[in-house]
């Protein structure tokens, strides 16, 4: 179906910032780590201070936040997560009462801690998804000992997808361009476009298979457990840095509790 | 050399064989073409000489294929892929990575030689095809030549003894093409290999004096030195021409100081031009000058910035598609992405039917199209079991199914060979005279010339020539695009 183009994707963008010549890897440690951290540390301070540092990553790696897709919709989903917190949790003392509805400490308590993790959660995807190219991320689990064929199952996935929307696209308007209508609403006939939508996609799918079959077998893909590589993916100083800084935050968020 | 014995091969749920009884003798350094109309089998041939074929194909196979003292059958693919490079139509379908550098050394990575090996090795290949300077690129941001060298040279690292061509320019505009068959040309002179060509385009080769083997429902026709009129369409007596009769009637099209783009991007630029009932308008161009984005204009697909579009008094900016569309017929590139339904007869009058207009009438000319086009016997088969050509026709039928007047076709004679493609062509000249419109994107001159009452050279987003095709070659010339007036 066709995209809205004029926002920024979620994607790789182009850069030379800190973070984009930050290892993958680490920043794929900070990722998981951050994220297990902010839903383990028991104070809302400390969530909502993850926040406030996540954000000034964004400036720094180049990226606008606001004009990447997606940003308008996890921000209005943090404020109705964090709202339905403040206004239905009622624990401790009651700040503010109007009528039926009532704000506690709990409850803003609840509200900080809800959407100032789902915040950091995406805050951390987005800086981790624009700042790596997936291919150094591939080659560089590859060389950390993923085996090869997932690793490149992983590029062959990045490759193909921006080619299946290019060519959903075409299906969308070769259907148009037969007068078919997508403004008509029952279950029935949403089946029958889907159907009729997908199925032109899959025959291509199959015959894309059969074309990068040839050309992996062809070049020996396969053939042995392992391989030589090429590229190199290098940590350098800052790696050690940012690793160090996680150990730092893990070990402040243990003495925080 | 290789020695192709005996071989017969069906494709499992076929009813035809693909090859039969084909032998077939090459010597090394030679360099060979093998052409022939769609679906008689070169392909397969080439999937055979590779090996590919008997192990990643479903189907039964006769005879002996042997590669430099190598039986193909019996023997490991890895071991068959070090003798034979295959480098496929599409590019795109085959590229492994996302860099040229990854893709280059994908291969040589696999066969776990040494990193100074792979580098010597690249270096090497992406000399060969003269694309050293892309080596650092995204292969997403090469245009459709460039990336074919890429492929060519992903396929020359390994130093293979014999390079298979399907169809290597099937996708490329005049000039790419020009670039690729020096670059075939240079390979065969420096590299010291067997290059076979499987390709429509034999003219573009006869100068390289290769020998030529034509193929014909899976069997060799022709083996010998090429003829002259080796490339020109099936059928060599001229055809008469639509009139084109600008000004006599009111236009079918009216574009006027069009701009239209992506993203911000600006990709059509102040486009000015009319159509009138006769024409049979060929747009020619470089790939990504803007013809692909002109035709989804004229259907809406694509509303302009600035400027205007009119289709029959229809102004595209405030008419929905699904209306445009009845009056307006577009045809893509590849035929898989525009079949729709269950049966080819279904699909036939697929478009009269959400139009509301399937009447008996229009399934009387539905059931004279098909059976024009050599499908009145197929109306209960899936449109997916027919061959490449018939779906092509198929396209076309359910097109002229609800006669719009303005047909408009985007690269769709990628892939024919010269016959299946002169029969679109009449079709649709008759489309044009009986009052009608064609606009046709293609890359082949010798259409143009055969067909084209008026020729529109798109460069840079902008129409370079305007003019009736005779007239416009010569221009073409001097606008230093000899490439698309060969």
């Amino acid at each position: 179906m066709p995209a809205n183009r004029a926002a920024q994707r979620i994607a790789y963008q182009p850069g030379d910032s800190f973070l984009h010549r930050l290892h993958p890897l680490t920043k794929g440690s900070w990722l998981l780590a951050g994220t297990a951290l902010v839903f383990v540390v028991r104070n809302p301070w400390a969530v909502a201070g993850a926040v406030a540092l996540l954000l000034p990553g964004f400036p720094i790696a180049g990226v606008r936040l606001g004009r990447v897709r997606g940003t308008r919709l996890f921000i209005s989903t943090t404020l109705l997560l964090g709202l339905l917190q403040v206004l239905f949790v009622r624990e401790g003392a009651t700040l503010v009462a109007t009528g039926p509805l009532a704000v506690t400490a709990g409850g803003v308590q609840a509200g900080i801690y809800v959407a100032g993790r789902f915040l950091s959660v995406i805050l951390f995807s987005y800086l981790f998804v624009l700042t790596t190219e997936p291919n150094d991320l591939a080659y560089a689990l590859m060389r950390a000992g993923l085996p090869y064929r997932y690793g490149f199952a992983l590029i062959t996935a990045l490759r193909l997808v921006p080619v299946f929307e290019q060519e959903g696209q075409i299906v969308y308007n070769a259907q148009l361009a037969r007068g078919v209508r997508y403004d008509v609403r029952s279950p029935r006939r949403f089946l029958t476009l889907a159907r009729q939508f997908v199925l032109p996609l899959l025959v291509s799918a199959l015959g894309k298979v059969d074309a990068l079959a040839v050309s992996m077998e062809g070049r020996s893909f396969g053939k042995y457990p392992t391989r030589t590589f090429l590229r190199e993916v290098r940590a350098t100083w800052l790696d050690g840095v940012a690793l160090a800084l996680l150990v730092v935050a893990i070990l402040a968020s243990w003495a925080i509790g | 050399m290789i020695r192709i014995e005996g071989l017969s091969y069906r494709f499992r749920g076929s009813e035809t064989n693909a090859l039969r009884n084909l032998s077939l003798e090459i010597e090394p350094r030679e360099f060979v073409v093998i052409t022939g109309p769609s679906g008689c089998g070169k392909s397969t041939l080439a999937l055979a000489m590779g090996g590919y074929l008997f192990r990643q194909f479903d189907g039964q196979a006769e005879g002996r294929v042997i590669v430099y003292g190598l039986d193909v059958r019996d023997s490991p693919i890895y071991d068959v892929a070090q003798l034979v490079g295959l480098v496929q139509q599409n590019p795109e379908a085959q590229f492994c990575t996302l860099t040229v550098g990854d893709e280059v050394a994908f291969g040589l990575e696999n066969r776990c030689l040494s990193r100074a090996e792979i580098r010597e090795r690249m270096a090497w290949a992406l000399s060969i095809v003269g694309a050293e300077h892309l080596q650092g690129r995204l292969l997403a941001s090469l245009s459709g030549g460039e990336k074919q060298k890429v492929a060519i040279a992903a396929m020359m690292a390994a130093k293979p003894q014999v390079l298979i061509f399907d169809e290597p320019t099937s996708n490329l505009d005049p000039t790419a093409t020009a670039e690729i068959f020096g670059v075939i040309e240079h390979i065969r002179e420096k590299a010291g290999i067997t290059v076979i060509v499987i390709e429509h385009k034999v003219g573009y080769l006869q100068r390289f004096k290769p020998r030529l083997v034509k193929m014909q429902d899976g069997q060799i026709v022709f083996d010998g030195q090429p003829t002259p009129n080796a490339q020109v369409l099936a059928d060599p007596a001229p055809q008469s021409r639509p009139p084109g009769i600008p000004g006599s009637q009111a236009p079918l099209l009216r574009v006027e100081n069009l701009h239209a783009g992506y993203n911000g991007r600006s990709v059509l630029r102040d486009l000015a031009v009319e159509v009138h009932p006769g024409e049979f308008v060929s747009i020619m161009g470089d790939n990504g000058s803007g013809k692909t984005t002109f035709l989804h204009c004229l259907l809406g697909l694509r509303r302009p910035s600035q400027g205007r579009v009119e289709v029959l008094g229809h102004d595209t900016r405030h008419t929905p598609v699904s209306q445009l569309a009845r009056q307006v017929g577009l045809l893509f590139q590849n035929p898989d992405h525009q079949l729709f339904a269950d049966s080819v007869w279904e699909e036939a009058v697929f478009a009269p039917l959400n139009f509301g207009a399937l009447d008996g009438a229009t399934e009387a000319r539905v059931g004279d199209l098909l059976a024009r086009c050599g499908l009145g016997n197929r109306h209960d088969d899936h449109p997916y079991r027919l061959s490449y050509g018939q779906k092509r026709r198929l396209n076309l039928v359910s097109v002229l199914s609800y006669a719009p007047r303005l047909i408009l076709l985007d690269e769709v004679l990628i892939g024919q060979d010269p016959a299946s493609a002169g029969f679109l062509l009449d079709l649709l000249q008759e489309h044009a005279a009986r009052g009608g419109a064609v606009i046709m994107v293609n890359h082949a001159p010798e259409v143009t010339r055969r067909y084209a009452s008026r020729l529109l050279f798109f460069n840079e987003g902008t129409i370079a020539i305007d003019a009736p095709q005779g007239q416009a070659f010569d221009r073409l010339q001097a606008l230093g695009k000899g490439a698309y007036a060969c």
